[in-house]
Parts: structure tokens; C-alpha cells; sequence
């Protein structure tokens, strides 16, 4: 059961430190992502990868319309792996959508978790006048549903697996044909309607553990105002906004990211990093 | 930049992972309604629509960072207007002057968008059209099964019980009423099959409306009965003839009769009606039923289409009656119409079908029967066409040479001509017992071709005996095939054995043995 749930969910088990530090992947991509941060975590946590049901090498015939139909279906893909793995007081790193996942994760089993570090979230994208702003309009929405639409028609040849050219990172050669964010187009629409018509603004107060706000200056998915909203909604939180600009600071900011996110975990009031 | 690439026939720009602007050619500069040197060191999200900056941040940038390169990825840039331009992306992520940048370009796409939307929506279609289909496979196998289960049921019950000579009697009445109905569902499917693939082909004759009309109410009549429906004929008498296939004619009317009763409630009334209106037949079938909703009028002559499940669970049938309707009385030269005032209050079905114009050098029952009566007999055929000559005429070469190779085999000697100058050219030099003619053809097209050959001179083949062939099934294309001189018509595709039995017997009549 619990290899099966390892599978399901592509979970890749690496690092040689004891605290489990999660990494989950947002909407549009899959584990890849992190690539660019997770050797700076490896030597002391126990890092763990996975993609959701849907998404990456994933096992799209574990796809159900009901279950994932809500957050709550992706929360249940983190809870089914900290349950396969016997995780606890796990360190959650969510990017974008996953962040709202991770919040409902751990307001469902609190103990698992021990915190909690969101980049790029939002509560809800979509603008709800006169007092949200959430930077988006339904036919915004609409627009990329479309576009993606009209690229998936190709998608499956231009995610065809590729060289990867980068000189610097010999390490690399042995994953030189591997296909990164791949997805399913059907699948792919449907998480992004959750994504994007989600509203988990009334989960917030209902956190119970810390967490970290990373939010990007200048981040056309999550503007600061959904920063400063979910600094004063959601209990026991600290927001950080990074110079890095764009909705992936880990992608496109790496080194920024990491000191951040280690800055936090070494606060006072937080487990040492185990080393053996 | 380079004047090449400055003012190269597609945009060009340079950012780097921050998404800060660091080239930008003129052709994209104008694209967009800036002035030079305004984007450079802005951010690349100032050019996207909002649909574009949430695919850049979401895919775009992710796939381009970890595959260092993107294919025609189709984008949303956004004029300093606020106008959304189509564009396809191309983009590469390589080191130059010691930095990575991200090179890309972007070629317009406002034409394709467009053309893509169309096939996007042609795909929800085929989509749409493919889950009535499944549906359709549904109900389809669900309907076959019923009229099996009372069949075999009683079946049973003869073999198994001692049945009373009335208990016999009962279930074989009910025996034989279930394979007569699961003989209707087979038929009507067949009927189908024939109309999608184009194969429907009418026996045309002279017929007086009159008839087919009465035979199709005697045929419903204990159905009504049955439901105490009043069945009420309101028919003229003497309104004229039609041309048209007589079996087919009384389909349309049983069909639609038959989804009266089924649709109106016990003690109810049906009407069926007809009268001559100018130069058209009006075949009218009302009832007191239960209607149709405006929103669905639009949908009835659909394939596979029945109102809701809920109708679909108190009557049971294919939805395949009313698209048999049309389509047959459009064969005809006709049309069907609905009209129902809305739920309960009844429904209206009018048929209109052209009266016949009568041509007196034409004799439509003759030649029928002519056709009709030598199908059957195939070893005759092929002495008939011994020493037979017959010109083809077709611009297409391919349709040229399979009927003279056609013809040939049955012992036809053949000339082909590729137009109705070279055709009428060989008339003069051959004497020809069968002329086979295209009608549409580019240039001169059968029918004025056929016209000038019946003004020729009995010696230069003024009344070759002529075979009209026609991709166009409708009545009203047959008659002008006639009215030109032809004195067949063979709808295309061509079966063999039609084509063969049409050239003898026309070989015959010319010169009876």
C-alpha cells in the first residue's frame, strides 16, 4: 500500500539528514522545479520529492475527477505520503497553489507538520470587489484555460525529452533525456480551474502552525496586496518579500531563495537541523 | 542589434531569468506601438496579456529554464493599446558576453488564431457528435433487448409448461409483435447506415399521394385503437401525382402517425390531412399530445436525438424516426417542418412534396419497370452487351476508365471522350447503340450536351439511346436529366450491376429481338 502510494506519486527519497523537508511542486510543472535549491538542503534534511496525481510521472490512471475536483483531493496526495513514509514534524515547502494545499494539509493532521514555507501564495486569484484583490478577473482565467488549450494540441512533441545543454552541471549528464513537466492536457485544465477558482481565504485562521510568506516583488500571480492579506489572516505567520521578481523564485532566483528559506529554518525556537 | 535582426520579419527580444528586457528588435517594437529604446530594461511581463504573464510564470519560463528551449508555444502579447496580438514563440536559452539570456522569437499569428479556433470548436464538435454516438450505442442495445426478452421469455414458457391452446395462441401473438418491432429497429438502423453513406436510392414512379397515405394509416390503426386514439383522415381526393418512391413515401407518413399515437395520451385525437396547395402536395399529421419544448423544435429531426431522459424513459425508440423523415422527404424535393405550441399542447408535422410537371414524351412507370425487371438476371446481361458500342463520356479519367474497363468485361466495346465537343465529334464517326453521359462536368455540362445531341440528325446519332449519370440523387435532378433526352439516370456511385442491366435494356427497346 504504502509502495503504492511511493509510486503513485513518483516520490523520490534523497538527502542525508534526519527531518523530512517536503517540497511540493504548483500548478504547470512537477518536482523538476525544485532542482535549482534542493542540493543546498540535502546535506541536513531528508528531502522529499514527489508529483501530484496529474502532474509529471505521476500515474495519471490514479486520476479522479471527484477527488481532485478540490485542494482537499491534493492535500490528501501530501497525507497519503507522509503516511507512506511515517513523516513527522515535517518541514512543508509548497510553491503557489501547493501552498494552500500544504495550509489544508496541516489543518487536517497538525502533527505531522512542524512548519510551514509558502512561495508565491495566494488565498484566492481571482478579485472579489470592493475589498480583496486577488490580481485577476474570471475572462483573465478564461484567457490562459485557452491558452493552454491551444498549446497542449502540440504539447505532447514539445515536451518530447530533449539534451539538456548545461556545460556547468556535469552531474546532470545522466537525466540528459529526461522530460520535465509533462502532463496530461485534461488533467492540466481541470487542476488549473481549481488552482485558479479555488478560495481558501476562510482556511487561513484555522492554521495552527508557523509559516514563512516568500512573496516575490513584482509577481503578476500573487501581488503584494495577497501578501499583506494573508500576513493578517493567517495566525502565526512571518511574510519575507524577496527582490527576486516572477512568480519562481526558486527557478529564476535560486541563491536568494535558499539563504531565505535557511534563514528561517535556523531561527531561534526552531529544531537544530539534525546531523548525524 | 544588427539591422538584420533589428528589422528581420518577426520579433525578436532578450531577457534574462529575471525577466528583465535587454534586446528588442524594431519589427517587435512596432508590433506593439513602442518607440525604440522605451522596453529595453522594463519587464517582460509589461508585453504579456494577464492570460500570457500566468503561462509565462506557470510554463513558459519553467519549461524554458529546465529544457533550455521552447517551440511554438502560441502567446498572448499585449500592445502599449491594450490589444491582445497572437503570437508563436520560439525561445533558447543560451550564454552570450558571459550571461544567460533567453533569445526569442516571436512570429504573428492573428490568421492562424483564427483558423485554430475554428478547429477547436470543429473537435468539440466531432467530440459531441462522438458521445450521442455512445449514447446512441447505449440505447441502441437496450432497445434490441427488450422485444428479445418478451420473445424468449415466451418462448420458454411453450417449451417448458403445458400451454393452453389460448396460452399458444397469446404468446405467439406476442412473439411475432416483438419481431416485427426488432425488425422496424433493424430497418430504420439499415435506413441509417444507407442515408450516412449515401446509398438511399428511391423507385421513382408516378403515385397517386392518396395511396400511400391510406395504406400507412390502415397499417397504425390497431395502435390507435388500442390507446382509444380517434384517428381522423382529412384527405383530398384528385390533388394529382407525384414522382416519387411509394414504399419510402409511406414510411415518412407511418413514422409520423405512429409517433402521434406514441406521444399522445390515451382518448386522444390524431389528424392526418392532405391537400394540394399551388404546385406542391401539403401532407399535415396533428395531435392532441404532449408536445415539444421550444428549446428542443430546433433538434427533432436530429440523429439520435430524443427529447430528455425522462421521455426517453416513458418511450422507448431510437430517435431515429424524424432524421429518416427528412431526410427522405428532402430526397423527394421536399421538406418537413414542426411546430408545437410548447409541453401538452400537442405537436404539428407538415410534409410538402412538389406536384409532378407531366412531359408528354416521357413514360417515368416505363422505364421503371424496365429497370427494375432485368436486375435479376445476370447471365443474359453479359450476352447482351456482345458487339454492343457505347461512347463514355466523363471529364474525369479515372471514372472513364473504370467504366469502360466495367463494360468491357460484360463484352461492351468502348470510346471514351473526355468533353461534349469530342463526344459529339465521334458521333458522327461511330455507330453507337448506348450513350453514357456525366452530368456535371467543367466545360459544357450533360444536360446542354444532351440537348444538342437530340437536335442532331438521326444518321449523325440525334436518338442514341443516353445514360445520365449523376452523383445527385434528388428527384428534381432526375426529371431534368430526363427532360434534357436522357432516357435513364443512374445515381453515382455506380453499382455494376445496375449500369450493366440500364445499357442492355436500353440495347433492347432500341432494337427489340
Amino acid at each position: 500500500m504504502a509502495q503504492d502510494i511511493l509510486v503513485r506519486n513518483n516520490v523520490k527519497v534523497i538527502g542525508q539528514g534526519v527531518q523530512p523537508m517536503m517540497f511540493a511542486h504548483g500548478f504547470g510543472c512537477d518536482q523538476n522545479m525544485w532542482r535549482f535549491v534542493t542540493p543546498a538542503f540535502e546535506e541536513d534534511y531528508q528531502l522529499i520529492l514527489f508529483d501530484y496525481v496529474g502532474s509529471g510521472n505521476s500515474d495519471l490512471r490514479a486520476y479522479n475527477t471527484e477527488r481532485y475536483s478540490t485542494l482537499k483531493g491534493y492535500a490528501q496526495d501530501v497525507l497519503d505520503i507522509c503516511d507512506a513514509l511515517d513523516l513527522m514534524d515535517v518541514i512543508f515547502v509548497g510553491h503557489s497553489v501547493s501552498s494552500m494545499i500544504g495550509l489544508l494539509a496541516s489543518i487536517q493532521e497538525p502533527e505531522r507538520f512542524e512548519r510551514l514555507i509558502l512561495i508565491g501564495p495566494s488565498p484566492r486569484y481571482l478579485n472579489d470587489a470592493p475589498d480583496y484583490v486577488g490580481g485577476f478577473e474570471r475572462a483573465d482565467i478564461e484567457g490562459l484555460l485557452d491558452m493552454m488549450e491551444r498549446n497542449y494540441i502540440g504539447w505532447a512533441n514539445f515536451l518530447a525529452p530533449v539534451i539538456m545543454k548545461n556545460p556547468a552541471q556535469g552531474a546532470l549528464a545522466h537525466e540528459l533525456t529526461e522530460s520535465f513537466c509533462s502532463t496530461d492536457p485534461k488533467i492540466a485544465r481541470l487542476f488549473a480551474e481549481v488552482t485558479f477558482f479555488s478560495d481558501n481565504r476562510t482556511d487561513l485562521p484555522e492554521v495552527t502552525l508557523p509559516s514563512l510568506i516568500m512573496q516575490c516583488s513584482e509577481d503578476a500571480l500573487a501581488p503584494l496586496e495577497v501578501g499583506t492579506y494573508l500576513q493578517h489572516h493567517l495566525p502565526n505567520s512571518a511574510l519575507r518579500v524577496l527582490q527576486a521578481t516572477g512568480h519562481c523564485p526558486h527557478m529564476s532566483h535560486p541563491e536568494e531563495t535558499i539563504r531565505v528559506i535557511k534563514e528561517y529554518l535556523s531561527r531561534e525556537g526552531s529544531p537544530h537541523p539534525a546531523t548525524e | 542589434m544588427d539591422s538584420l535582426l533589428d528589422n528581420a520579419p518577426c520579433g525578436f527580444l532578450s531577457f534574462t531569468d529575471t525577466g528583465t528586457i535587454v534586446g528588442i528588435n524594431a519589427t517587435l517594437l512596432e508590433l506593439l506601438g513602442y518607440s525604440p529604446g522605451e522596453l529595453e530594461g522594463g519587464h517582460i511581463e509589461s508585453i504579456l496579456s494577464m492570460a500570457g504573464r500566468i503561462f509565462y510564470q506557470t510554463h513558459f519560463f519553467p519549461l524554458l529554464k529546465l529544457h533550455t528551449r521552447v517551440e511554438e508555444v502560441y502567446l498572448l502579447l499585449r500592445s502599449r493599446g491594450g490589444e491582445n496580438v497572437p503570437v508563436l514563440a520560439n525561445a533558447l536559452r543560451r550564454e552570450r558576453d558571459g550571461a544567460i539570456v533567453n533569445d526569442c522569437v516571436f512570429v504573428t499569428m492573428r490568421q492562424r488564431a483564427r483558423y485554430e479556433d475554428e478547429i477547436l470548436q470543429a473537435k468539440q464538435a466531432a467530440e459531441e457528435a462522438n458521445r450521442l454516438k455512445d449514447e446512441f450505442l447505449a440505447t441502441i442495445s437496450h432497445e434490441l433487448r427488450t422485444p428479445l426478452t418478451a420473445i424468449l421469455g415466451w418462448l420458454h414458457i411453450l417449451r417448458t409448461r403445458n400451454p393452453t391452446p389460448e396460452k399458444i395462441a397469446r404468446a405467439l401473438a406476442i412473439i411475432e409483435q416483438n419481431a416485427q418491432l426488432q425488425a422496424q429497429l433493424i430497418e430504420d438502423l439499415l435506413d441509417v447506415s444507407r442515408i450516412i453513406s449515401g446509398k438511399m436510392r428511391l423507385d421513382v414512379q408516378p403515385i397517386d399521394p392518396l395511396i400511400f397515405i391510406e395504406a400507412a394509416i390502415e397499417s397504425v390503426r390497431p395502435a390507435a385503437e388500442a390507446k382509444s386514439i380517434r384517428l381522423q383522415p382529412v384527405l383530398d381526393t384528385g390533388v394529382g401525382f407525384i414522382s416519387g418512391d411509394a414504399a419510402r413515401l409511406q414510411q415518412v407518413v407511418w413514422n409520423l402517425v405512429s409517433n402521434a399515437i406514441k406521444f399522445t395520451p390515451k382518448g386522444g385525437r390524431v389528424q392526418v390531412r392532405l391537400e394540394r396547395i399551388n404546385s406542391h402536395i401539403e401532407i399535415v399529421v396533428s395531435d392532441t399530445g404532449i408536445g415539444i419544448r421550444p428549446d428542443f423544435l430546433p433538434h427533432v429531426f436530429e440523429r439520435f436525438r430524443q427529447e430528455d431522459q425522462t421521455i426517453q424513459r416513458r418511450h422507448t425508440g431510437l430517435g431515429l424516426g424524424l432524421s429518416i423523415v427528412r431526410h427522405l422527404v428532402e430526397l423527394h424535393g421536399g421538406e418537413v417542418n414542426v411546430y408545437s405550441p410548447g409541453e401538452g399542447e400537442g405537436t404539428t408535422f407538415t410534409v410538402v412534396v412538389p406536384l409532378m410537371i407531366i412531359h408528354s414524351t416521357l413514360d417515368l412507370a416505363q422505364r421503371t419497370h424496365l429497370r427494375l425487371s432485368t436486375l435479376n438476371q445476370p447471365p443474359q446481361i453479359i450476352q447482351k452487351l456482345k458487339g454492343i458500342l457505347v461512347l463514355v463520356l466523363d471529364d474525369e479519367a479515372h471514372v472513364r476508365e473504370m467504366l469502360a474497363t466495367l463494360l468491357g468485361y460484360y463484352g461492351a466495346e468502348v470510346i471514351v471522350a473526355a468533353s461534349a465537343e469530342e463526344a459529339i465529334e465521334m458521333l458522327g464517326h461511330h455507330r453507337l447503340d448506348v450513350l453514357i453521359s456525366d452530368i456535371g462536368m467543367a466545360g459544357e455540362d450533360g444536360y446542354a450536351f444532351m440537348q444538342r445531341v437530340r437536335q442532331l440528325p438521326v444518321a449523325r446519332g440525334g436518338r442514341t439511346p443516353a445514360i445520365a449519370l449523376s452523383a445527385y440523387a434528388r428527384v428534381e435532378d432526375r426529371l431534368a436529366a430526363l427532360h434534357a433526352g436522357y432516357q435513364m439516370y443512374i445515381t453515382k456511385p455506380v453499382e455494376a450491376a445496375e449500369l450493366i442491366a440500364v445499357v442492355a435494356s436500353l440495347v433492347q427497346r432500341a432494337s427489340p429481338e
